[in-house]
C-alpha cells in the first residue's frame, strides 16, 4: 500500500521545514519534499533604506549566524562605494566571524546534533535534546555551555551584542577591543582549546562508532559550493569556488556569482533551491556549510585544523559525498576558529584605535559581499544610488545554498530506507545515554 | 513538579532562543523546574502533539515571530488555546519587527521581487510557490491585534537576564521565595493604627513577610518590595475596597501604588519584560486587563488588576523611561549637531551624546529595556525595544524631542527634512504597528 510521510516541523533545526515523502503501491518512492514555509521579503523591503543601515536590520535574518549577516552587507556597500577598510579593522571583523563561527558549531555540534548520536536514533522523542543531554552528562553538558558562553561573550564584546550586532560600519569599525576586555579572553583561550581538543575526541568517538551509517547512509554526490583565498580555507574573504561531483575545483571572483550560482523557484518551498548555473538544474545542485566547504579546501588556515583536515582526507579521500560526516567536516571547522581566536587575540593590531576610514563618499553602483557563514556561503549583492540610499537588494543566504541539496540528499535516503531496507543491516552502536 | 512550558516559532530568526541561550549556566537552576512540551528549535515535539493536548493544558507559552504567514497566525491562535498565559517574546512579536519595513508595499509587490524578479532566478517563467505552502498575510500586525497577550517580553533580542527572570517570576521562582504568611502578621502598628484603616493605601496584605527595615516602623505604608505572599492577611478586602476606587486615591496613594507596581512586580529586575507598560497596549486593544501573575492568591490577583485598570485608563501615570534614561552618553555636551550626519561619516567620540554629534539615534523615542548596549560600541540606537509612546508620527516626535532637549542647532522643520529614510529611521521595528501602513 502506498502512504504519504509527513514530518512537521522538522526540529532541532533554525527556521520552518517539513518533510514529505510519498510511498507508491510498489514501495518506490515517488516524491520527497522538503518545504520551507517561511521568508520575509528582505529582498524587498531593503529598498529606500540608508545604505548603511542595511548591516543593523539584516542580522534579523539568522539569531544564530547574525555576526555574518552584519559584516557581509557592509562588506558589499563597502564594495559600491569603493570604500577600503584599515587593516586593524579587518582583523577585528575576522576575530568576531570566528568567534561566532566556534560558539555556532559548538551549539550546533551539542545542542542540535549530538542528542541524536548520544542517545540513538531509536529514542523517546520526548528525551532526545539537549536539555536531557546536560542532565544525564552534567560535565560535557557544563563544557559544551561554557564554549558557547566564550564565543558568544566574545561575539558580545567586540560585536556590542552577540545577537544582532552592530560594531560593524562602512569604512571599519566603530570600536576596538579595548586592552581589559582583550586580556579577559586572552586568560580564557587555552582553556578553550583543551575544551575543543575533548569536544574532537567525543566527535571522532560517535564518527567511529556510526562509521557503518557515515559509510553507507546519505552518501550523495553533488556539487560543493564554498569559499577559499588562494585555496585556503576562509570564512571572512576569498572567492566563491565549486567543487564538482568528481572532485574538480572552479573558482569564481565574487562579482561574477551570477555565472556560477542560479536560483531555481520550486513549487513547493519559498526557499529557493539553488544550484550550479553551468550544469543545469537539477543536475547541478550543490550543497553548501561545512562539509562543502572541507571539500572546497585545499588546506586549512591553521595547523591543527590542517591536520584535522588530512585525517579526515585519509578517511573519505580526496572528497567526501557522506552526508554524516558533516559533523566532523564541522569539528575541523570549529578547531580552526579556536586557532584563529587564539592567534588574533595576540594581535595588537585589534587594539588599535586607528579602526575606521574616516572619509567615506556614497555612489551609485552595487557591490558584492560575500563571507562564509557557520551554515554556508553567504552573499549580499546591493545597489546603490548617488546618496547611498538602496535601490535594490539581491540576497543569496546561506541555509538557502543547502536546500536543493537537502532535498537530493532525502530523496537518496528515502530509497535506501523504504527500497534497500538499507537501515536493516546497519550496525548502530550502544547509546551512550538513555 | 515542573511546569509545561510551550515556544512557538513563528517568522523570524531563532535570535530570542539564541539569547534565552545565551543565559548558558544561568540555565541551569531553571531548566529542572520547566517542562518542554513544544520547542521546535531545541525538543522533538511535533505540531500534531501540540493540537491534541486539552485546552489551557500549558502554562506559559512564549510566541516568538512575526505573523507573516497564514500558518504564523494558526500558530498563534493554537497557543491562545492550548496556553494559559501567553507572552509575546521579543520584537517580531511585540511589534512586526523589521519585517513590517515590508507594510509599505502590498503584498503582491513583494512576492514579486522575492519570487519572480531576482537577479539570480532561472525558472522561464517563475512564481509564488504553492504546494504545502501557507501563504502570506496582507499585512504583518502585531500579535495582541490577532490573539490576546498577557505579558510582553520586547527587544530584538530581549536580554537573557530578562528572560530567565521573568520566567523565574512567572514561577513564582523569585530571588527571595514568596513566604507563606504576609507582612501583616508582623507589622508594629496595632489594629487601631493600621494604615487601611485610616484609608491609606497599604499593600502589607499581600506582600511576603520577612522585611528588616519596615516602611510601617516610620508611619509609611509598605509598598510590596518582596513581592506576593502565598495567603493574604484579613485586610487585604479593605484593600481590595479601596482599589476598587483607586481613580479616586489622594496623591500620597499613587505614589505608594506607583511604588507598588514597579516594586511588587519585580520590573526592575526584568528591564523589557513589560507588566507595567505595554500591556496597557494590550487592554486598549482588548478591554480588560488580565494578570499575568501565576500562582497568586485570587485577592491579590483582584488587586492587581485593578492597579492594571487605573494604569489603562490613565497612560501617564508610570512614566516611560527612553534608552536615554539609560545611556551613558552626555546630554547637554560641548558638541551640536549643525546638520544631520550619516552613521558612516568619521568616528563619534565616546563621550558626548550622538544626537549632538550630528547623528541619528532614536535613543530618545525608544523604551528602556536595554540597557543603552549599543551606544556602549559607539553605534547608535535604531529603536529594537519598541517605541517610548505611541499613536503619533515618530519622525514628528523626534524632531520635537532632540530639538527642545538636545544641543541641536536645527529647527524641527530643517532636521526633519534632512532625514531621508524616516519609516527606516524612526520605524525600523514597529512599522507593523502603525495603522497607516495597512
Amino acid at each position: 500500500m502506498g502512504k504519504e510521510i509527513e514530518v512537521e516541523p522538522v526540529t532541532r533545526l533554525e527556521g520552518h521545514g517539513g518533510l514529505r515523502l510519498v510511498i507508491g503501491d510498489d514501495g518506490k518512492v515517488k516524491d520527497a519534499q522538503f518545504n520551507i514555509s517561511s521568508t520575509r521579503f528582505f529582498e524587498k523591503f531593503l529598498e529606500g533604506r540608508y545604505c548603511e543601515h542595511i548591516p543593523r536590520i539584516t542580522p534579523r535574518i539568522c539569531g544564530i549566524c547574525p555576526i555574518p549577516h552584519h559584516l557581509t552587507p557592509t562588506k558589499a556597500v563597502e564594495d559600491a562605494w569603493g570604500v577600503t577598510i584599515p587593516e586593524s579593522a579587518r582583523k577585528l571583523r575576522v576575530l568576531l566571524q570566528n568567534a561566532k563561527q566556534y560558539s555556532s558549531h559548538a551549539l550546533h555540534f551539542y545542542a542540535l546534533a549530538a542528542p541524536d548520536f548520544l542517545l540513538g536514533p531509536f529514542a523517546d522523542p520526548a528525551l532526545r535534546n539537549v536539555v536531557h543531554v546536560i542532565s544525564k552528562m552534567p560535565e560535557v553538558g557544563a563544557m559544551a555551555l561554557k564554549m558557547m558562553d566564550f564565543g558568544q561573550k566574545l561575539c558580545a564584546d567586540i560585536g556590542g551584542k552577540s545577537v544582532h550586532p552592530i560594531s560593524a560600519i562602512v569604512g571599519g569599525m566603530k570600536k576596538p577591543m579595548s586592552e581589559e576586555s582583550r586580556d579577559k579572553f586572552l586568560k580564557q583561550v587555552n582553556e578553550q582549546v583543551e575544551f575543543t581538543k575533548k569536544t574532537v575526541e567525543i566527535g571522532l568517538k560517535v564518527v567511529e562508532d556510526y562509521w557503518d551509517v557515515v559509510a553507507n547512509v546519505g552518501v550523495v554526490p553533488t556539487y560543493y559550493v564554498g569559499m577559499t583565498k588562494n585555496g585556503v580555507h576562509d570564512i571572512y574573504e576569498g572567492d566563491i569556488r565549486i567543487v564538482t561531483p568528481d572532485g574538480k575545483k572552479i573558482d569564481y571572483d565574487v562579482h561574477n556569482y551570477l555565472d556560477a550560482l542560479g536560483e531555481h523557484i520550486p513549487e513547493h518551498s519559498y526557499a529557493t533551491h539553488m544550484y550550479y548555473k553551468p550544469a543545469g538544474y537539477p543536475e547541478g545542485i550543490y550543497r553548501a556549510n561545512t562539509l562543502a566547504m572541507i571539500n572546497c579546501a585545499d588546506k586549512m588556515a591553521t595547523p591543527l585544523a590542517d591536520d584535522a583536515l588530512k585525517a579526515f582526507r585519509e578517511k573519505t579521500g580526496p572528497i567526501s559525498h557522506h552526508t554524516f560526516a558533516y559533523h566532523w567536516a564541522r569539528l575541523i571547522e570549529l578547531v580552526e576558529s579556536i586557532e584563529m581566536i587564539a592567534t588574533l587575540l595576540q594581535d595588537p593590531d585589534i587594539l588599535n584605535p586607528d579602526c575606521k576610514t574616516l572619509d567615506v563618499q556614497p555612489r551609485e553602483g552595487n557591490g558584492v559581499g560575500v563571507t562564509e557563514a557557520p551554515r554556508g556561503l553567504l552573499l549580499y549583492n546591493i545597489w546603490s544610488d548617488a546618496e547611498g540610499l538602496c535601490k535594490k537588494a539581491n540576497l543569496l543566504v546561506a541555509t538557502n545554498h543547502n536546500i536543493a541539496g537537502i532535498e537530493k540528499t532525502l530523496m537518496h535516503v528515502a530509497k535506501q530506507v523504504f527500497e534497500d531496507k538499507a537501515l536493516e543491516g546497519l550496525t548502530l552502536p550502544k547509546p551512550w545515554i538513555d | 513538579m515542573a511546569v509545561k512550558v510551550a515556544f512557538m516559532q513563528n517568522s523570524d530568526c531563532w535570535g530570542c532562543h539564541q539569547s534565552l541561550l545565551n543565559a548558558h549556566l544561568g540555565l541551569l537552576p531553571v531548566l529542572p523546574a520547566l517542562d518542554f512540551v513544544y520547542w521546535p528549535a531545541v525538543v522533538d515535539f511535533k505540531h500534531e502533539s501540540l493540537v491534541s493536548r486539552p485546552d489551557k493544558d500549558i502554562l506559559v507559552g512564549f510566541i516568538e515571530g512575526s505573523l507573516r504567514t497564514n500558518a504564523d497566525v494558526e500558530n498563534a491562535k493554537l497557543m491562545r488555546a492550548k496556553c494559559q498565559l501567553i507572552i509575546a517574546f521579543g520584537s517580531c512579536s511585540c511589534y512586526g519587527n523589521v519585517h513590517g519595513l515590508a507594510n509599505q508595499w502590498d503584498v503582491e509587490e513583494l512576492i514579486q521581487r522575492k519570487f519572480e524578479k531576482v537577479e539570480s532566478i532561472t525558472n522561464e517563467s517563475p512564481h509564488e510557490p504553492k504546494e504545502h505552502m501557507p501563504g502570506f498575510t496582507s499585512k504583518i500586525v502585531p500579535l495582541d491585534e490577532v490573539v490576546q497577550v498577557d505579558a510582553y517580553m520586547a527587544g530584538c533580542p530581549p536580554k537573557p537576564e530578562a528572560i530567565i527572570s521573568a520566567v523565574q517570576f512567572l514561577l513564582g521562582q523569585k530571588p527571595q521565595p514568596m513566604a507563606e504568611i504576609s507582612f501583616c502578621n508582623d507589622c508594629s502598628l496595632n489594629n487601631e493604627n493600621c494604615l487601611l484603616e485610616k484609608y491609606e493605601l497599604c499593600f502589607g496584605p499581600i506582600t511576603s513577610m520577612g522585611c528588616s527595615l519596615k516602611c510601617t516602623d516610620n508611619g509609611d505604608p509598605c509598598v510590596g518590595c518582596l513581592g506576593p505572599s502565598k495567603t493574604v492577611s484579613v485586610r487585604a478586602e479593605k484593600l481590595k475596597n479601596m482599589t476598587n476606587n483607586i481613580d479616586q486615591l489622594s496623591t500620597g496613594d499613587k505614589k505608594n501604588l506607583h511604588e507598588f507596581l514597579t516594586l511588587f512586580l519585580n520590573v526592575p529586575l526584568m528591564s523589557g519584560f513589560d507588566l507595567a507598560g505595554d500591556i496597557l497596549k494590550q487592554v486598549s486593544h482588548s478591554g480588560e486587563p488580565k494578570t499575568a501573575l501565576a500562582n497568586v492568591p485570587a485577592d491579590t490577583a483582584d488587586i492587581f488588576a485593578n492597579a492594571m485598570k487605573f494604569l489603562r485608563d490613565n497612560r501617564d501615570f508610570i512614566k516611560v523611561s527612553t534608552v536615554c534614561d539609560q545611556c551613558d552618553l552626555q546630554i547637554g555636551s560641548k558638541s551640536q549637531m549643525t546638520r544631520v550626519k550619516r552613521d558612516y561619516e568619521g568616528l563619534p567620540n565616546m563621550h558626548d551624546c550622538l544626537i549632538e554629534q550630528g547623528y541619528l539615534c532614536a535613543g530618545p523615542i525608544t523604551r528602556a529595556g536595554c540597557g543603552g548596549l549599543c551606544m556602549r560600541v559607539n553605534a547608535p540606537c535604531s529603536g529594537c525595544f519598541g517605541q517610548s509612546a505611541w499613536g503619533v508620527d515618530q519622525a514628528e516626535r523626534f524632531a520635537d524631542v532632540v530639538t527642545k532637549g538636545y544641543n541641536v542647532a536645527l529647527s524641527k522643520e530643517e532636521l526633519l527634512a534632512q532625514i531621508k529614510d524616516k519609516i527606516g529611521f524612526t520605524e525600523k521595528f514597529t512599522l507593523a504597528a502603525n495603522k497607516n501602513y495597512r
